[in-house]
């Protein structure tokens, strides 16, 4: 009995197995390979345990040789087979191979920008472990505050969650010594910089412990771009020199390509060699906040613990230091993961690309699978003849899913070309979201995903047709063919097809012409100046060469000579150009006289701006109150400031401003305003102006200035008279960075138009395809109705309502998509809400405009085939097949 | 139009299995169960032919046309009617001929000879 049992149980181990084959080889040899091995097992057990165990070693290691054998020859015959059906069919082929590339081209492309940005590891050794430390006083309005370097220091001795704390901060320095005088940005670091990154280096040596300190030798670490790009990859570039700030640096390293963050840098210094890093003012002064910093976790711990354990150090330096950490403030401690910081800006967007790739992908399934049905129709004789040479409806299903794989994977092939074709545009788009781009391109990942997402087209495409075809093919199998112009069910699924592309295209319509909305309202935004005629070029002095005042003589004697240049109806200097983020600016608190700011009130945050007198008519913002600033306003006795209509509405919404005084230095030292200037959208066109706070130039010389220039004429005519007067002060000053402020304005303005454009072409491929959708849809339709309509004539109908009866045939589709793409599109495009400016995710208006596109241009579709069946003649018609 | 003649030599060499599975039927028309015995004896238990590997053969050696199966069933006393007979076709023979043919040729070389008569002498 239980030898019985165990017979049994092998008997059927050995039946499951079988599944392994193919199911034509199983309808064929299962039976007579079951009866065989009970046959061997009767055998075996007659030799006892070994004979069993030798029977099942060897029966295993037969179907598991054997069976993948079996699978892959009736792939190969099948995919043979597929590719002569190609070949005879070459209008076919190419029209599905055109549409899929398109499709899986689109996909694979914003898939390699995802797989370079957000996916691929950090190019940092555990770079997961990396963070960027943050201080914040959420009530004062502050959430991302530098540190000085007593802060620094006081949080690498007392912390014990972190491996080592960096410091870091970015300035332009002009370097002489290669060639010409070059203003570059550098990265100024502590010594432990790159050991806390986890970088190594590719030529030379990176810095050492010591180095950082004042009166180390000057040394310089280039970035991977600059040698590459500016030196031609010299491999003696370590020993070079550059001067800089009057001392002979040299060249130690060079650094591996890295992302340019956290800024594009082209090289790197200790912080020792930063004079203004470096001063005493600078070291001693614990709020004296300038750098960044960054850390490396100790392993194991996570970003909470880090944060609990630097919010413990905050609390002890706010009870220590009650002057510099406020308690109305709320000082405290934060941590964000470089990754996130790196890729933050940029996730939203290209997930929402890729979803739009998406759905043009599923409307591309959509279409080659209508394109497939109607073709299957003309198959069936085929069938039949294969249906005689013993072709069973498995092995027909087969047939045809490996016919749609490989076409699609021959789409997907032609796909990968149009991606790598874009790689150089996509990286150029990417670049305006994140410094991640170095890893966009067509790799091994990219591969895969394009292989992966080709297969499962295929199947889907192939799937859909097959499955709907499924009683047509079983009776063209067993019946032997005959003439058959189509089923219901076949009909229904075209039907339904056309009817998911008109959803799918309305999404995407919908989702484009938000957007579109968006940048348009962006556009009609009042920056809060008039960037017209106006010419901005930077001019940034050596620290070691101008003293303050000799920088403000500089200045002042440039715009002397530009002001009476001819063409030229202003000129002026400012530390920032609104929507130019080259520039930092400096915001901080204010005292207002006579508003002694209390316990748990914060005190009123300003941004200030440095500017000559000029400033605002150059400009051309608006002069609401008051006086614009003087060359006689340079006495520190006598300070004066100017306030933006934000700070006024703030601040003294009930009072005059003009001849109230602030300060902002906790009383030390006062300005009286004088004037109220109009606001400035400085930090971007959708977001809200900030108060701000202007200075003279006089009171608060600066060295690191943008020189605009308001001309009658074209402004960028004048780019050479600028550098021309620079250097007529100072031939070794460098002059960068010459825009005009429309051309400032319009790179802000890009990234959203690009956006919108990608997403438009999209949407408008998709309805493209949509289109020939329908229109193949209904002149198959027409073609099999023939005799139909031919039979109508001739009972008496008109050709107009033939006409009326096609289109509407058609438009009932259209419409029955256009109601669920209502109802799809408002849960998708709120995703999108960030992303938009003035107009809601659920805008009627864009809904409203779309819906009647869609029905216009669909109704343009149904015209043709609708007009081809008025135009039917019924006695031809009565006498076709 | 005629059939391409199809060269025995463009299937060569078999393996030891395909090989013995083709000379097992040299002798008569077999069912799948009776020629995986009779290989097992021919070679002495080296080949042992599993049911997966036997049953792919079959499909194979069918879909050349090297083996057939038979129609017409055996006298019922010998007669198992779970079974399926195949018996060997012209051009079946025809490839199990060449490879033995290559086999000989194989151990007709000098060097094979005098390394065999060295084995035999000790």
């Amino acid at each position: 009995m239980e030898s019985e049992q165990r017979s049994n149980r092998q008997d059927r181990i050995f039946r499951s197995l079988l599944r392994l084959f193919p199911f034509d080889f199983r309808s064929d040899y299962g039976r007579d390979m079951q009866h065989t091995f009970a046959d061997q097992r009767r055998d075996a057990q007659r030799a006892g345990a070994p004979g069993v165990l030798r029977l099942w070693w060897e029966t295993l290691r037969g179907i598991f040789t054997t069976a993948p054998r079996e699978h892959w020859e009736m792939l190969r015959q099948d995919a043979g087979y597929a590719l002569r059906m190609m070949r005879k069919n070459p209008g076919f082929t190419m029209v599905v191979v055109l549409t899929l590339a398109l499709g899986i081209g689109a996909n694979t492309a914003i898939f390699s920008v995802i797989n370079g940005v957000l996916l691929r590891p950090l190019p940092y050794e555990n770079g997961n472990d990396l963070v960027r430390l943050r201080q914040q006083a959420p009530k004062a309005g502050f959430d991302d505050v530098s540190f000085s370097v007593k802060e620094i220091q006081d949080y690498t001795q007392q912390n014990s969650t972190l491996a080592g704390l960096a410091e870091y901060h970015s300035m332009y320095f002009t370097f002489y010594g290669q060639g010409e005088a070059q203003r570059l940005q550098v990265g100024v670091v502590s010594a432990n910089f790159f050991d806390v990154m986890g970088v190594k280096p590719v030529l030379g040596r990176l810095f050492l412990q010591g180095e950082d300190k004042v009166g180390a030798e000057p040394v310089l670490v280039l970035t991977y771009g600059y040698w590459k790009n500016v030196m031609g990859g010299d491999p003696q570039a370590v020993g070079k020199t550059f001067e800089m700030n009057d001392k002979v640096h040299t060249v130690i390293g060079v650094l591996p390509p890295l992302p340019d963050y956290p800024d594009a840098n082209q090289m790197f210094m200790p912080s020792s060699s930063c004079p203004f890093r470096s001063s005493q003012r600078v070291v001693e002064n614990r709020n004296g906040r300038m750098l960044t910093v960054f850390a490396r976790r100790k392993s194991g711990v996570d970003n909470q613990k880090v944060g609990a354990d630097l919010n413990v150090i905050a609390s002890h330096l706010e009870a220590q230091y009650p002057d510099s950490y406020p308690k109305r403030d709320g000082y405290a401690m934060n941590v964000l993961p470089i990754l996130q910081e790196m890729t933050g800006g940029a996730r939203l967007t290209f997930l929402i690309l890729l979803g739009t790739a998406g759905l043009v992908l599923l409307l591309t399934c959509a279409n080659v699978a209508n394109l497939t049905l109607s073709r299957q129709i003309r198959r069936e004789q085929e069938l039949a003849i294969r249906a005689t040479l013993g072709a069973s409806l498995a092995r027909v299903l087969r047939q045809l899913m490996t016919e749609s794989t490989i076409l699609a994977l021959v789409g997907g092939g032609l796909g990968l070309l149009v991606a790598a074709a874009g790689t150089s545009m996509l990286v150029r788009f990417a670049a305006r979201f994140t410094p991640r781009t170095g890893d966009i391109g067509i790799n091994s990942t990219v591969l895969l995903f394009t292989f992966g997402i080709s297969v499962a087209t295929g199947i889907l495409f192939g799937a859909i047709p097959a499955l709907a075809s499924r009683q047509q093919l079983a009776a063209a199998l067993s019946h032997g063919g005959g003439r058959n112009s189509g089923s219901l069910a076949r009909h229904r699924m075209r039907n339904m097809l056309v009817t998911a592309q008109v959803a799918i295209s309305f999404i995407l319509l919908i989702g484009a012409g938000l957007m579109l909305r968006s940048v348009a309202k962006l556009q009609e935004v009042d920056p809060g100046f008039h960037p017209a005629n106006v010419l901005s070029s930077t001019v940034s002095l050596s620290f070691t060469k101008y003293k303050p005042q000799e920088a403000l003589a500089f200045y002042e004697k440039l715009l002397d000579t530009l002001s009476n240049r001819p063409g030229v109806v202003s000129a002026a200097v400012s530390m920032t150009v609104p929507l130019d983020g080259q520039m930092g600016s400096m915001d901080g608190q204010i005292q207002i006289q006579g508003r002694p700011v209390s316990e748990g009130t914060p005190a009123p945050r300003v941004d200030f701006r440095i500017v000559s007198p000029g400033y605002f008519k150059t400009m051309g913002i608006p002069l609401l109150r008051g006086r614009d600033f003087t060359s006689a306003d340079r006495v520190e006795s006598d300070m004066v400031a100017i306030i933006n209509s934000s700070l006024a509405a703030h601040d003294f919404p009930n009072s005059d401003p003009i001849g109230q005084r602030v300060s902002a230095d906790q009383g030390k030292q006062w300005a009286t305003i004088v004037g109220v200037v109009g606001d400035v959208r400085q930090y971007g066109l959708n977001r809200a102006p900030t108060d701000e706070l202007y200075v003279p130039m006089a009171l608060s010389p600066m060295r690191g200035a943008n020189v605009l220039i308001r001309t009658q004429g074209n402004p960028l005519l004048m780019n050479k008279e600028i550098a021309h007067e620079v250097h007529a002060i100072d031939p070794q000053q460098p002059v960068t960075r010459m825009l005009t402020l429309e051309q400032i304005r319009s790179e802000w303005l890009a990234s959203p138009r690009l956006t919108a454009m990608l997403i438009a072409i999209f949407a408008g491929l998709a309805l493209v395809i949509t289109l020939a959708g329908i229109s193949g849809v209904m002149a198959l339709a027409v073609s099999q109705r023939t005799r139909e309509i031919g039979i109508r004539m001739a009972l008496g109908a008109t050709r107009e309502s033939v006409l009326r009866m096609v289109l509407w045939q058609g438009m009932v589709l259209v419409a029955i998509g256009l109601v669920i793409g209502f109802a799809g599109a408002p849960p998708l495009t709120r995703m999108m809400k960030d992303l938009l400016f003035g107009v809601q995710s659920t805008d009627p208006l864009t809904f409203l405009a779309v819906s009647l596109m869609v029905l216009a241009v669909a109704a343009g579709a149904c015209f043709v085939p609708s007009r081809r069946a008025a135009s039917v003649d019924p006695m031809v018609a009565l006498r076709s097949e | 139009m005629a059939a391409k003649k199809r060269d025995a030599i463009e299937y060569l060499p078999l393996t030891p299995a395909e090989f013995h599975f083709l000379l097992a039927l040299t002798d008569g028309d077999k069912h799948a169960y009776a020629i995986m015995k009779d290989v097992a004896r021919l070679t002495d238990g080296s080949v042992r032919l599993s049911a997966g590997t036997l049953y792919g053969l079959v499909r194979r050696f069918v879909n050349e046309g090297m083996i057939v199966e038979k129609t017409e069933r055996p006298a019922a006393a010998l007669d198992d009617e779970r079974r399926r007979y195949y018996r060997l076709t012209d051009f079946g023979r025809e490839v199990a001929v060449a490879e033995a043919e290559r086999l000989e040729k194989l151990l007709a070389l000098p060097r094979a000879q005098r390394l065999l008569a060295r084995t035999r002498a000790v």
